[in-house]
C-alpha cells in the first residue's frame, strides 16, 4: 500500500492544505491512497471560467519531490494549455519543476493559468488558433463549456 | 585557470562562466568586462545571500521540511537552505535527467543561484560525479568550437583544432585522419560537400555495387575468379595460367605502358570505354546503363585505393613490429637507420588515401570541361605510376633485403632509391591536392591548347619526371635483384636482360615456379 512510508513531507503538506486551504481551491486525499488527491479550482472571478467548479486529478509519484506531481483536469474545459484528456501545459509540471514546490503552488499557478492562458504555447492547436483569430469569439466558448459542463459539480 | 585570476572568482565559478560561454575565454572576458551584472545575473553568481541565518540552532530544510541542525544543511550562494539528503536527491535527478545538471540553480524556484562543481562534488554519490563529470568533459569537447571528438569508432580522445593551419584536416593521437569541417576521413583536395554526395551516392548504390565488385574477378584468360591479396596492381595468375594482368582494367599487362600514361597507370576510363575491348566492360554495358557504368568505373577504383590504403595499413604495422627488426639484425643496420621504410609506407597509406578521393574528384568533375578532364587524368595518371612505383619498391624490392642470408652490398642504393621515390612521391601528391583544391585553375588561365605549360606550372609534374629520368638506371642489377626501374625497363631475376617493352612478357613465361614469390601475389578462388 503506499500509504506506508509515506515521507514526511507528504503528511506536513496534506495537513497544512487541510487545515488552511488556498482560497478558491480544495484538495484533499484519497482515502485508499494518500498519494491520489481529489482536487476543485473554482473558476477565478474575471475569467471565462468564472463561476465553474473545475475537478482535477493530482497524483505524487515515488519520486516525488525530486519529480513533479501528474495533475489532469477531470471537468472538460476549453482552454488552449489545456487539451481534451485534460493535460496541462505548465512549464513547472516539466522541465521547470522544482523539488522546492508544493502541490500548494502547482494549483496556484493551474488557478492563474486560467486566468491568464497563454495560446502562444498551445496544447490545444485548435483552441489556440480560435484563442489567437479572434479572443471573443473563443472566450464566449469558454464561457459556455464552463455553463455546460462545470456548473454545479 | 586564467580566468579565474583573471576575474578574481573562484575556479568552481570560472568554470560555471567559461561553460556557460562555450568555452570560450575571450567571450568570457567580452562579456564579463562589459557588463559584469548581467553576466552575473544570467549564469546566476551572487554576490551576497539573499537570505542570511543569524546563528541559529536548526534550520528547517526547504523540500522536506525537517529540521536540521546547521552542519546537515547546505545552500548554494543564495542561502536557501536545504538538507542534505535532500540536496542529493535534486543532484541525483538532475544528472540523471542529461547535461541540463551542467547548469544546476538553487532549488528555490525564484532563485537563480548557481550551484558548482564542488557543491556537486561534495553532496552526491560518486556514481553521480561520475556521470557528472562526463557530462562536464562531453561539454567542453562538444560546445567548444576548439575541440572535437575523435570520429573513429571507439577511440575516446578528442581533438584540438589549431585555427590557421591552412587545412581542415586534422589526425587524432589514435592516428585516424578526418576533416574537421565534416568529420569524414580525411579527404582532401577534394571538399567537404562532394565527399557528403559520393558517400550519400555511394550508399544509395551499394547495392548494386555489391554483385558488381563481389570481391573478385575473373582473370581475363583463364576465367577463375581471382582475389586481390596484395598492394599493387599488377596480377599473375597462379599456374598454369600465369596469365599478367592489370587489377584495374583486366587488360594484359603486357598492353601497359606508354600509351596507357605511363607504366603503372590506368586510368583511362574514357579509352577503355571507346575501344570496348574488356569482356567485363562489354558484359556491364549489357547490365547497366551507361550512368552506373561511369559511377561504377570510379566507385571501383575508389574502393581498390580503399582497401589499398587498409592493406598498406596493415603491412605497416607488420613492418614496424616484425620486419624492421628482423632487416635491422640481416643488414646489419640500426633500427633508426631504418626509418626511411616507415617514411615510405606512411606516404603509401597518404597517397593512397589522396588517390581514391581524386576519383570521387574524377566523378564530379563535369564532362563538359574536356581542358580539365584530360589534365586531370593527364595528373592523376602519373599520381598513380609513380605511387604505384613507390609501393612496389616498398613492397617487392624490400622482400629481398628481408629474405637475404646476410648483409646485401647494395642495401644503401635500395636506401637512396626508396627514400628518394618517397620524396619525389611526396612532392608530386602535395602538388597534385594543391592543384586539384584550387580547381585547376591553371586550366581555366591559359585554356586547353596550353595543356603541357600548365602542366610543367604545377611543378611537382615536371620535377618528378626529371627526377625520374636522371636517377641512374638500375636495370643490370645482381642477380638475386629484380628490378623495375624508373625508364620502365625490367631486368629479370634469373637473367641478367633488361626487357623493354613487348619483350618480357616472353621472358616471363619461362620462369619458374618459385617465381611465386616475386612480383605479385594472386589467389584463386577456385581450385
Amino acid at each position: 500500500m503506499a500509504n506506508s512510508n509515506l515521507p514526511r513531507r507528504i503528511i506536513k503538506e496534506t495537513q497544512r492544505l487541510l487545515s488552511e486551504p488556498a482560497p478558491g481551491i480544495s484538495a484533499s486525499p484519497s482515502e485508499d491512497n494518500m498519494r491520489y488527491f481529489n482536487v476543485m479550482i473554482l473558476g477565478p472571478t474575471q475569467s471565462p471560467y468564472e463561476g465553474g467548479v473545475f475537478k482535477l486529478e493530482l497524483f505524487l509519484p515515488e519520486e516525488y519531490p525530486m519529480a513533479a506531481p501528474k495533475v489532469r483536469f477531470l471537468t472538460k474545459i476549453y482552454h488552449p494549455n489545456i487539451d481534451k484528456l485534460g493535460r496541462i501545459c505548465l512549464d513547472i509540471l516539466k522541465d521547470k519543476w522544482s523539488p522546492a514546490l508544493q502541490i500548494r503552488t502547482v494549483l496556484l499557478s493551474i488557478q492563474a493559468l486560467l486566468s491568464a492562458p497563454n495560446p502562444d504555447d498551445p496544447l490545444s492547436e485548435n483552441i489556440a488558433k480560435h484563442w489567437k483569430s479572434s479572443e471573443a469569439e473563443a472566450v464566449e466558448t469558454a464561457k459556455e463549456w464552463t455553463r455546460l459542463y462545470a456548473s454545479g459539480a | 585557470m586564467r580566468i579565474s585570476t583573471v576575474l578574481s572568482i573562484p575556479k568552481g565559478a570560472a568554470s560555471i562562466l567559461l561553460r556557460y560561454y562555450n568555452w570560450s575565454v575571450s567571450k568570457v572576458h567580452d562579456e564579463w568586462f562589459a557588463n559584469e551584472e548581467k553576466v552575473r545575473k544570467a549564469v546566476g553568481f551572487l554576490e551576497k545571500p539573499v537570505i542570511e541565518y543569524p546563528n541559529v540552532k536548526e534550520l528547517t530544510c526547504g523540500i522536506c521540511f525537517e529540521a536540521y541542525p546547521p552542519d546537515k544543511i547546505h545552500s548554494a550562494a543564495c542561502g536557501h537552505s536545504f538538507c542534505n539528503t535532500c540536496w542529493a536527491g535534486y543532484i541525483s535527478t538532475a544528472i540523471n535527467d542529461g547535461p541540463g545538471c551542467l547548469m544546476l540553480r538553487c532549488p528555490d524556484p525564484s532563485c537563480a543561484a548557481a550551484v558548482g562543481q564542488d557543491m556537486i562534488r561534495e553532496l552526491s554519490s560518486n556514481e553521480d560525479y561520475e556521470k557528472y563529470s562526463r557530462y562536464f568533459i562531453r561539454s567542453y569537447v562538444e560546445d567548444n568550437r576548439k575541440t572535437k571528438w575523435c570520429p573513429y569508432p571507439g577511440c575516446d580522445y578528442a581533438v584540438d583544432f589549431v585555427v590557421g593551419s591552412g587545412s581542415y584536416d586534422v589526425t587524432c593521437r589514435c592516428a585516424y585522419s578526418f576533416c574537421w569541417n565534416c568529420t569524414e576521413e580525411a579527404h582532401r583536395p577534394v571538399d567537404c560537400g562532394t565527399v557528403a554526395k559520393w558517400i550519400l551516392k555511394n550508399s544509395a548504390e551499394s547495392e548494386n555495387m555489391n554483385w558488381i565488385l563481389a570481391n573478385s574477378k575473373p582473370c581475363p584468360k583463364c576465367k577463375r575468379p581471382i582475389e586481390k591479396n596484395q598492394g599493387c596492381m599488377h596480377i599473375t595468375c597462379t599456374p598454369p595460367c600465369k596469365f599478367e594482368f592489370c587489377w584495374l582494367c583486366l587488360g594484359a599487362w603486357s598492353d601497359h605502358g606508354e600509351r596507357t600514361g605511363g607504366f603503372y597507370a590506368c586510368n583511362r576510363y574514357e579509352t577503355a570505354k571507346q575501344e570496348g575491348v574488356y569482356d567485363e566492360a562489354e558484359k556491364r554495358r549489357e547490365m547497366a546503363k551507361n550512368s552506373l557504368e561511369r559511377y561504377t568505373h570510379y566507385y571501383e577504383r575508389w574502393a581498390t585505393n580503399q582497401s589499398s590504403r587498409a592493406k598498406a595499413l596493415v603491412d605497416l604495422q607488420q613492418m614496424q613490429s616484425v620486419h624492421l627488426e628482423k632487416l635491422s639484425d640481416i643488414q646489419c643496420q640500426p633500427e633508426s637507420q631504418l626509418k626511411f621504410i616507415t617514411e615510405a609506407w606512411l606516404q603509401i597509406v597518404e597517397c593512397r588515401r589522396v588517390l581514391k578521393w581524386t576519383y570521387a574528384y574524377g566523378y564530379y568533375l563535369p564532362e563538359y570541361e574536356h581542358a580539365k578532364r584530360q589534365f586531370f587524368e593527364y595528373l592523376q595518371g602519373e599520381a598513380e605510376s609513380g605511387l604505384e612505383r613507390l609501393h612496389q619498391c616498398a613492397e617487392k624490392e624490400l622482400q629481398v633485403y628481408l629474405n637475404a642470408e646476410g648483409q646485401s652490398k647494395d642495401f644503401n642504393g635500395f636506401r637512396t632509391k626508396l627514400a628518394g621515390l618517397t620524396s619525389v612521391t611526396r612532392n608530386y601528391f602535395e602538388n597534385l591536392v594543391r592543384a586539384l583544391e584550387n580547381g585547376l585553375s591553371d586550366v581555366d588561365s591559359h585554356g586547353a591548347s596550353s595543356r603541357t605549360a600548365s602542366a610543367k606550372s604545377v611543378g611537382g609534374t615536371s620535377s618528378k619526371g626529371k627526377a625520374g629520368r636522371s636517377k641512374p638506371t638500375t636495370s643490370r642489377s645482381s642477380s638475386s635483384n629484380r628490378n623495375i626501374d624508373d625508364t620502365g625497363h625490367w631486368s629479370c631475376e634469373h637473367c641478367t636482360v633488361a626487357n623493354v617493352r613487348g619483350l618480357f612478357e616472353r621472358k616471363r613465361v619461362s620462369l619458374s615456379q618459385p617465381f611465386a614469390s616475386g612480383i605479385v601475389k594472386a589467389k584463386s578462388i577456385v581450385g
